[in-house]
Order: structure tokens, then C-alpha cells, then sequence
């Protein structure tokens, strides 16, 4: 019992911590590709205190949806965060759900945040929460059946088993084939659910562009910083289950402090790879037009299928 | 002491097949003439790598031939002749298909099922290493002729053509470690023939009809 305590704990400070750092990793690769210098990677955290010490302004015309939405948003982003295992195999919450629950904590967040973009009135929040119940639509079943792929193949719903599983090369041999066409599906979903560039930028307020900014534009103070911590949360709960998941190694299997300290940076290392991935991906690609994003999610279901059906013929 | 065991051995054959079909499906997905010519050139680089893999667990080494032959006609050749005929006739992309994307994915994924549903009985029959690749295989010359009949540019049917080759020549690998070498030097030589005959046609259609639109075809003209 004490043993789980200090793993939530560890795990939360973790991933609180390094949340903030990744968007700013990110900003800083996209910056020097571009020529410039670009800002601090710790710049966020300090965009993150300034917010915190704003007053915010709250319309009047909302009710307690808009207010509730950031700490709901905030929870719900860190539970799931809880639930995936992040530099030690064994996953804190394992008691509470699997993967399943994973996606739908997920999911949850995402469904006040739509509301929350309605609630306001304004018309960029409509338009906002239009586009990303379509794009959340389309997103989950190609979420779903990635991860099933890989449940699949690991025999299992746990995380923490599915990463053992790999880690010790069980599954991944015996099925390649899943792994990789789930990977692929994987960080188009990533991609597609936190508001990433061939999707949507995060970098920008055009209103004809928007989606994840349209939503939280009435946002403000201390609901907008917790709104922006819990998006970076979410964007660092998806590299870590596309790392952990799919190049498990290096995690630390047991409790022994030399263990955690090599999974801690094994884990730290991957996490910061796959974001300078993202920042070189979004360099390359421009933003699709929003009715261009149902082909490129339909891809991700597809290769997701791929991967389901790979499990039954190659092995059947 | 083989370097690779045949069990891993036959999981990397699955795995180079499987990086074919992702290819196929990007190849359906995409819009953009030229990314479609280089989506199947590097198809073409991982059926050699995949020729060359059964080459090695075999000892078969006429393959090694093919494989290379692949790369470079297949790979560098029939790309080049492509992206020139794309280059002078001025055509970036296709906006309109007879069947749209989002389904043509759906339609593809179909396929892939009903290649696999038909190969089920006939695959524990053999007692070749490669096949499992021959379920792919056969899912990758369907979505060859589904793009074939889904896309209306020419440049993009020729595409579907080549990918329907791709598929034959991982299915003779999978099926029986590939054909004599003559077969196969014939079928080279046929593709590359066949993908020089569609370029000079393309601007021939081109010439007469201002677009390189097949469906224009069915049009009669005075």
C-alpha cells in the first residue's frame, strides 16, 4: 500500500514536471528549424506561473460548466496519466483500470472541454467544439483498435503487462507485424487528438484554422493555465504510451533505486526523442484542410484494422 | 549455427510484406501525383529487401538477382520515367476519383480481409518459410487493381499496374521462392516496356484531349 502511495506520488510529480518541458522542447526544434532562435524550453513553465497569478474573467452569461471544465479537464488528463506505466513497469492505478479506462478518461476530458467551448456562446467556441467532436469521433476507434492490436498480442488489457511482455521481447517477435502497423496508427491518433500540426496548430489563432484554440478561447488566469497544462499532460501521456509500448526498454521492472534511476532517464530520453520527432514532423508537413482530416484518421483505422486482423492470419 | 533462425527468419519475411501493404494503403490514401510515384519506389525498396531476405534463409541466389534488378528498375528507372511524364504534362494532383478516398481506404481494408479469408485454406498446406506473405501478396495486387479502377489519371492507373507486379512478385517469392530467373527477367523487361508504352500514351492522351483523364475515352468524337 505504501509502495503504490509513493509510486502515484513519484509518477505524478513526473509527469506534472515534464509536461510543460515537452511543449516547450517542441516550440524550441520547430524555432530552430525555422532559423530562429526560438524561446527557452522552460519558457512554459513560466507562462504557466504568470497565468496561475492572473485573476480570470469569467462571462457572465456562462454557467458552471465553463468554470468546473479546467479542473475536471485537469483530473481526468492525470488520472489517465496514472494509468499508463511511465518509468516503471508496474502502473500505480493498475487496481483502478486498464486501457479501456485509459481511452474513456481520455475521452471524458475532451467531452467537457466541448462543452465548455458551447458554454461561452461564442461563436468560435461553437465552431471549435464542432470540429473536435468530429475529429474525436473519428480518432477513437482508431485508438481502440491500435490498442487492441497490441493487447492482442501481449494477451492482455494491463498496460503494465503489455509492457513487460515487450520489454522481455514476447510478444513483439512473435508479431511484428500488429506492432508496427499499431505503432504507425498510434501517432497519427497522437497526432490527431492533441491538436498537432496535420491537424491542427498550436501555434496559431486564425479562426478558420483553429480547433483545440477556438475551444479555450474564453479561457482565461488560472482555468487557462490549468487548461494548457493538462493539454501539454495529455500530449506527454500519449508519447509515453507510444514509448513505453512500443520500445519498452530501459524501464525499470523492479523497485531498486538503481533501476528507477536508469528507467527515469531511459524514460526521459524517449519521451524527449519522440518530441523532437514532432517538432520535425510538424516542420515538414502543413496543417490539412479540416475536410481533409477524415481521410488521414481513416488511414489511422485502417492501419489499426491492419494490425487486428495481422494478429489472426500471420499466427492463425 | 545459421545467423537467423527460421522462425525469425519468417517473422521478417511477415514484417517486409506487411511494410509493402503499408505502402499500398498510403499510395490509396494519397492525392499528390509525384508522392504516389515515390511511396512506390520505396515499395519497390522493401520488396527487394524482402527478396533479398528469402535469397538468404534459401540460398536460392538467382533471387539476389531479381532483387537487385527490382531495385533498380523499379525503384530508379520506372520512378524517373514517371516523374518526367508528371513534370511535362503539369498535373500536381487528382481531385477527383471515381471512388473517394475515405472509402477507397475502407474498400482496400475489404480487400485485405477477403485476400486473407481466401488464402486461409491454402496456406497450412504449404511448407515454405514465406507462406504467410502469400495472404499479402494477394491483398496487395487486389488494392493494385482497385487503384487502377478507383484513380482516372493515367499516371496513377500505370501506378496501380505496377503495384499489381509488386504483389505478383512477392507472391512467387512466398509462394515458390520465386520464378526462374528468365520468367523473371521477361516480366522486368515487360513492366519496364509497359511503363515506357503508358508514358509515351499518357501525352499522346495528353495531345488530343488536353487532360490525361482516362475516362475521356469513352467519349465518341467526330
Amino acid at each position: 500500500m505504501v509502495k503504490v502511495l509513493v509510486l502515484i506520488v513519484m509518477q505524478t510529480v513526473i509527469l506534472l514536471g515534464v509536461a510543460p518541458f515537452i511543449v516547450g522542447l517542441i516550440r524550441k526544434v520547430k524555432a530552430r528549424l525555422q532559423c530562429r532562435r526560438g524561446a527557452s524550453v522552460f519558457q512554459p513553465y513560466a507562462d504557466l506561473v504568470k497565468l496561475f497569478r492572473k485573476q480570470p474573467v469569467v462571462s457572465t452569461t456562462t454557467s458552471w460548466i465553463f468554470t468546473a471544465t479546467p479542473y475536471i479537464l485537469f483530473a481526468s488528463t492525470l488520472l489517465a496519466g496514472l494509468l499508463v506505466p511511465v518509468f516503471v513497469s508496474t502502473i500505480p492505478l493498475s487496481f483502478a483500470g486498464n486501457i479501456i479506462a485509459l481511452v474513456y478518461l481520455l475521452g471524458l476530458g475532451t467531452f467537457f472541454l466541448m462543452l465548455a467551448g458551447l458554454d461561452a456562446g461564442s461563436a468560435f467556441g461553437g465552431m471549435g467544439s464542432s470540429r473536435e467532436a468530429i475529429v474525436a469521433s473519428l480518432t477513437e476507434p482508431a485508438m481502440i483498435l491500435s490498442i487492441f492490436a497490441i493487447a492482442l498480442t501481449a494477451g492482455s488489457t494491463n498496460l503494465s503487462t503489455i509492457v513487460h511482455k515487450t520489454a522481455l521481447l514476447e510478444g513483439i517477435v512473435s508479431d511484428p507485424s500488429p506492432h508496427l502497423m499499431a505503432f504507425a496508427a498510434l501517432v497519427i491518433v497522437a497526432l490527431a487528438e492533441t491538436g498537432r500540426v496535420p491537424v491542427d496548430n498550436p501555434a496559431t489563432h486564425l479562426e478558420l484554422t483553429m480547433i483545440h484554440e477556438a475551444m479555450i478561447l474564453e479561457y482565461s488566469g488560472r482555468y487557462l493555465a490549468l487548461v494548457e497544462w493538462a493539454a501539454g499532460l495529455k500530449l506527454l501521456v500519449f508519447l509515453t504510451l507510444i514509448a513505453n509500448v512500443s520500445a519498452p526498454w530501459g524501464i525499470a521492472t523492479s523497485l531498486e533505486p538503481a533501476a528507477l534511476g536508469i528507467g527515469l532517464a531511459a524514460y526521459l530520453a524517449k519521451v524527449s526523442g519522440l518530441a523532437v520527432l514532432i517538432g520535425i514532423l510538424e516542420s515538414m508537413f502543413a496543417k490539412l484542410r479540416l475536410f481533409r482530416v477524415p481521410e488521414l484518421l481513416g488511414v489511422a483505422f485502417i492501419l489499426a484494422l491492419l494490425g487486428v486482423i495481422f494478429f489472426y492470419v500471420l499466427r492463425g | 549455427m545459421p545467423l537467423i533462425t527460421p522462425l525469425i527468419g519468417s517473422q521478417l519475411v511477415d514484417l517486409g510484406s506487411a511494410l509493402l501493404l503499408l505502402t499500398c494503403f498510403g499510395i490509396v490514401a494519397q492525392r499528390r501525383l509525384s508522392a504516389c510515384v515515390d511511396l512506390f519506389a520505396v515499395q519497390s525498396v522493401f520488396l527487394a529487401l524482402t527478396a533479398t531476405l528469402v535469397a538468404f534463409l534459401t540460398g536460392i541466389h538467382h533471387i539476389y538477382i531479381a532483387a537487385a534488378l527490382t531495385v533498380i528498375i523499379k525503384a530508379i528507372v520506372i520512378p524517373r520515367i514517371l516523374k518526367r511524364v508528371i513534370e511535362r504534362l503539369n498535373v500536381t494532383r487528382e481531385l477527383v476519383m471515381n471512388v473517394n478516398v475515405p472509402s477507397g481506404l475502407l474498400i482496400c481494408g475489404g480487400l485485405v480481409m477477403l485476400a486473407f479469408f481466401i488464402t486461409q485454406p491454402i496456406i497450412p498446406l504449404g511448407f515454405l518459410l514465406t507462406r504467410d506473405s502469400l495472404a499479402i501478396a494477394l491483398a496487395i495486387m487486389l488494392i493494385g487493381f482497385f487503384t487502377m479502377i478507383a484513380r482516372k489519371k493515367a499516371v496513377t492507373q500505370v501506378i496501380g499496374f505496377l503495384v499489381m507486379e509488386n504483389g505478383l512478385f512477392l507472391g512467387a517469392s512466398a509462394a515458390a521462392y520465386g520464378m526462374p530467373l528468365i520468367v523473371e527477367l521477361g516480366v522486368f523487361f515487360d513492366v519496364l516496356v509497359g511503363a515506357i508504352i503508358i508514358g509515351i500514351y499518357t501525352h499522346r492522351l495528353h495531345d488530343a484531349f488536353d487532360s490525361v483523364d482516362t475516362s475521356k475515352l469513352t467519349i465518341l468524337k467526330e
